[in-house]
């Protein structure tokens, strides 16, 4: 099951999906000189979310974890 | 009269009994029984208490020995293949041989243990564990749910202590790649009686925080395949089937899978291989980023290359077309220079030409206005002579005149401060008191000064009397004073 991320953002699978449909755009060539730098700005913020998701230690979760030790 | 009777001892009775049981008694039998204790002592024999039970009451009982030796190797043959131990509770086939002894009563001696009936026993609750979840159609329920693609938070069910769950969590921490991973560890039991009931107790606690986690993790290794049958508990089972959350398992069983082990949504053999599953999920995903990452590189680099190429035609056709454009107008520009140039010598002769008959004319102009004004002057010039001898005839009379007038003017007063002058001397000589004592006047002087108010003197004072003979000393006399001078 997959769960929205929980500061409200965009969530990596979201990014994941976007990242792909901008690399087809470009594969496409549909997209002109001046959307393109737009567009290599935003892939690279989403492939950074993507990768964070990875590599980051959430803080929320980690939260929620430590208060169930209370329990 | 009593009759004779025959009289044994005990001993006697006992010895028939017992040659009774050699005789009739000397086989070994395989006996199915219920163990309900095995009394196993520290001196390494066991006394087990075997019974059989009908509707639940005890209807037979019998106490056994297993010697020592028999007992190690019975073990050790037992949980080699049934991979259960011997434990009180289990219904089992035994080998035994009836003894009867003096002392001790009838019994039986356990020869040996039937592993294959337990296994037998044990394969039965697996069959029927089996049986029950497919008919209520729970056999692939857990594996049909949908994991998350990055399953980053794990509610690990584990023992503390486990070889299993340390490593484990060692392969998630030193992953070379930066991964990070969120665990928390629900304690269970995980092998033997209570295993079942503290797993499902886990299981519970998670599913009240079934949104936090991504997946349930049951792992275990490190201490033998014994007692691992309670995996194929069916209650156990049926809630790891109906689970919310996919359940994985590693529980370091190698033969035989477990009904847990093949209902679970994932199974590794080992937990370590366990966690390379996680990993390789998030190298999976980090690849395919990868991917898409050089693929906007490339593209993009490609598009930017064509654009390049389209920019520089363009401007080398802009710069031939600029060029020529530029000579024709150099051209044009020349030719209108020289026109210029031309027009302007032309017009710069005429100009010169009606300068040079204007200036002959001015000059001659101002030659004539030049006479004029010398003319001019020089009258004025004879004018301004003549009037001025005149004026300076004039002033030396006006100055004559009043040289005269102030010379009879100073001459009357010089007269007039004579006669002054000459009065004055008289009228001094007059005063002079020297002139008055000649005529025979004389001043009364007391302590030098005028007799007055302040220096009056009295009878008997100097007084000093100037006069023409010069000073008479007196002595007063008498002071007769006026009053009207007081």
């Amino acid at each position: 099951m997959e769960k929205q991320a929980l500061d409200g953002g965009i969530n990596y699978l979201e990014a994941f999906d976007e990242l792909q449909q901008i690399v087809q755009d470009i594969e496409e060539g549909t997209i002109g000189v001046d959307e393109l730098s737009v567009k290599v700005k935003r892939a690279s913020e989403l492939i950074r979310i993507c990768k964070s998701k990875l590599t980051d230690t959430e803080k929320d979760i980690e939260t929620i974890l430590k208060e169930m030790e209370e329990e | 009269m009593s009759e004779e009777r025959k009289t044994y001892t005990l001993m006697q009775l006992t010895s028939s009994i017992a040659r009774m049981f050699d005789k009739y008694y000397n086989q070994s039998y395989w006996v199915k029984a219920e163990m309900h204790k095995l009394n196993l002592t520290t001196k390494g024999h066991c006394y087990p208490e075997l019974l059989q039970k009908e509707n639940g009451n005890i209807v037979v009982q019998m106490r056994a020995t297993i010697w020592k030796t028999q007992f190690e190797a019975i073990k050790k043959n037992f949980e080699q293949t049934v991979k259960e131990p011997i434990k009180d509770g289990l219904t089992l086939l035994f080998l035994v041989k009836v003894t009867y002894h003096p002392l001790y009563g009838i019994g039986l001696n356990i020869l040996d243990i039937d592993p294959n009936f337990s296994l037998g026993e044990l394969q039965k609750e697996r069959q029927e564990t089996l049986l029950k979840l497919k008919a209520k159609g729970l056999l692939n329920k857990n594996q049909m749910l949908n994991i998350a693609k990055l399953p980053k938070t794990l509610a690990i069910i584990s023992v503390a202590s486990s070889k299993g769950l340390s490593d484990f969590l060692t392969v998630l921490a030193n992953n070379s790649f930066g991964y990070k991973f969120h665990t928390k560890l629900f304690p269970a039991i995980l092998d033997g009686d209570r295993a079942a009931q503290t797993i499902l107790n886990a299981l519970a606690q998670i599913e009240k925080h079934r949104q936090v986690f991504d997946a349930v993790v049951i792992v275990r290794g490190g201490g033998g395949e014994i007692g691992l049958t309670c995996y194929n508990n069916y209650e156990l089972c049926a809630a790891i089937a109906q689970f919310p959350l996919p359940i994985l398992t590693g529980i370091g069983h190698s033969t035989n899978l477990t009904v847990t082990e093949m209902i679970a949504f994932a199974n590794a053999i080992t937990p370590t291989q366990l966690a390379d599953y996680f990993l390789s999920n998030f190298r999976q995903f980090d690849l395919q980023i990868n991917e898409l990452k050089q693929a906007v590189i490339q593209q993009t680099q490609e598009i930017l290359r064509k654009e390049k190429r389209e920019l520089l035609i363009q401007s080398k056709f802009f710069r031939n077309g600029a060029s020529k454009r530029f000579l024709i107008e150099k051209e044009r520009l020349i030719q209108i220079r020289k026109n210029i140039k031309r027009i302007t010598n032309l017009s710069l002769e005429d100009k010169k030409l009606a300068l040079f008959r204007v200036t002959k004319e001015t000059k001659k102009t101002v030659q004539y206005f030049n006479k004029l004004q010398l003319s001019l002057l020089e009258n004025k010039q004879v004018e301004l002579k003549n009037n001025t001898r005149r004026r300076l005839f004039e002033s030396s009379e006006i100055i004559n005149q009043i040289k005269i007038n102030l010379f009879n003017r100073i001459q009357t007063t010089l007269s007039n401060q004579q006669m002054h002058l000459t009065q004055f001397e008289k009228n001094i000589q007059f005063i002079n008191p020297e002139n008055l004592f000649e005529k025979g006047y004389s001043i009364t002087l007391f302590n030098g000064k005028v007799i007055s108010k302040e220096n009056q003197p009295n009878r008997g004072d100097t007084i000093i009397t100037q006069g023409t003979l010069g000073n008479i000393e007196s002595v007063v006399e008498k002071v007769d004073i006026i009053p009207s001078s007081l």
